[in-house]
């Protein structure tokens, strides 16, 4: 367990590299697909629901720190995506929510989940328009996000995703 | 009563871990302006900029070909205008002796390079390669050639943390340069926007925004952008208007620090004051 853990904070911080200094050259507009994320999905089908919570806090605890956020901003966001990605962490169903819709669609609904509470706790602006927010901060985030796991998983080879 | 701790444990841990990490996240994000929660970030964020700082140094060589091509021709475009400024200078150095009037002061420049962007539709920060060691402090304004980028806001030895003009927390007082009308300029999440302009104020799309003489983070006057649409709401008495920044935050790499803080003469005064209250005392 303490070895799987500390495995996974390592592949955390190549990913926080490419998140602040790589993901710079393919955002469109103000919206960034979030690599963090992705891995955080991975991470929590494969280990569960508790691991996939405890990763989530101590991954937003990280970013939050290097980037200099509102700190407990990223900490919250993906404490609850970790949760939520876990209710697919079924070992027999694994296979099936590895495949690229599918695990696709468990990154939308974590993504957005997650930007909706970063930006509500980052953003607390009241004069602008509550749909369209959640609009332009959590879903075409997330449909990014979610598009960009997408290709990831797909070239990801599936043998070694069945072996282990 | 360890059997049933053990048995609610068993059935509820992910909800019980859940509802703790919220709790803690929630008490973190309450104490955020804590000194020991700063001094924490400081040592986390130079520690890791220091990688990122390779890492930017290799992305950012291979753009530099490209750069270099236009850099050139904006080079000697101007050139042409430094000529013409360079005359309006002699002139304005004149003028302002016949009229007796001081000269206002000129800031150094610290260049920095931009090592990392946490780019987000809420909260942008940018981690530079220049710290105190290089005279950065917080609450300096950050620019490049094409104007404002943002504020200072975490300084470490070598490194520094700004918030840009898409930062939630960042609000500027500014003014439009045609009209002279101030305003408070902030980002909501969306757009760059001026609050507290009255509905009878003397503003046009298209007018140049730079930062205002009675602002106390930025008192002289930079460029932030222009005015691209203004929301002229029957119901609301001020209105709102969208800025477009003349810098691309999201391409910007490469940027100046300038070293100063508040304005000079504020400052002296304040210092003069507190000293008289001292002595006296």
């Amino acid at each position: 367990m303490r070895t799987k853990f500390i495995l996974s904070i390592l592949f955390f911080i190549p990913v926080l590299f490419v998140q602040i200094t790589l993901v710079q050259f393919i955002t469109w507009g103000a919206i960034t697909p979030n690599f963090i994320l992705i891995l955080l999905v991975f991470y929590s089908i494969f280990h569960g629901q508790l691991y996939g919570t405890v990763l989530g806090f101590v991954y937003g605890l990280l970013f939050d720190l290097i980037t200099g956020g509102l700190l407990g901003s990223a900490m919250l966001s993906y404490t609850l995506a970790g949760f939520i990605a876990g209710y697919f962490s079924n070992e027999n169903k694994r296979h099936i929510y590895l495949k690229p819709f599918s695990y696709g669609f468990i990154v939308l609904l974590c993504s957005i989940t997650a930007s909706i509470i970063y930006s509500i706790f980052s953003t607390i602006d009241f004069s602008t328009n509550i749909i369209t927010s959640l609009f332009e901060e959590g879903l075409l985030p997330g449909l990014y996000t979610s598009v960009v796991a997408i290709i990831i998983i797909y070239f990801y080879p599936r043998r070694k995703l069945l072996e282990s | 009563m360890l059997k049933i701790f053990s048995s609610f444990w068993n059935k509820f841990k992910e909800y019980i871990v859940l509802v703790i990490l919220i709790l803690v996240s929630l008490f973190t994000l309450s104490n955020n302006n804590n000194s020991a929660v700063k001094n924490v970030r400081i040592i986390a964020f130079s520690s890791f900029a220091f990688f990122s700082n390779i890492i930017s140094d290799i992305t950012s060589s291979t753009l530099i070909k490209n750069k270099n091509k236009k850099l050139r021709k904006l080079n000697a475009e101007l050139m042409l205008q430094v000529n013409l400024l360079r005359k309006y200078g002699i002139e304005n150095q004149e003028l302002k002796s016949l009229l007796s009037l001081k000269d206002t002061a000129s800031y150094p420049l610290i260049s920095a390079s931009v090592v990392s962007k946490s780019l987000n539709t809420a909260s942008n920060t940018f981690t530079l390669n220049s710290g105190k060691t290089d005279g950065v402090k917080p609450g300096m304004p950050v620019i490049n050639d094409l104007g404002l980028i943002g504020i200072v806001y975490t300084v470490s030895d070598n490194y520094s943390i700004i918030k840009t003009l898409r930062n939630v927390e960042l609000r500027i007082t500014v003014k439009d340069e045609r009209s002279r009308v101030n305003a408070i300029l902030k980002w909501d999440g969306d757009d760059l926007i001026l609050t507290n302009i009255p509905k009878t104020s003397d503003i046009k799309i298209g007018d140049r925004i730079v930062s205002s003489d009675i602002s106390t983070i930025v008192p002289l006057p930079i460029p932030i952008g222009y005015i691209i649409s203004i929301n002229n709401k029957s119901t609301d008495i001020f209105n709102r208007v969208k800025i477009k920044s003349f810098a691309d935050l999201t391409s910007v790499e490469n940027v100046f620090i300038i070293k100063m803080i508040k304005s000079f003469q504020v400052n002296k005064m304040e210092l003069n004051f507190f000293k008289k209250r001292n002595s006296a005392n």
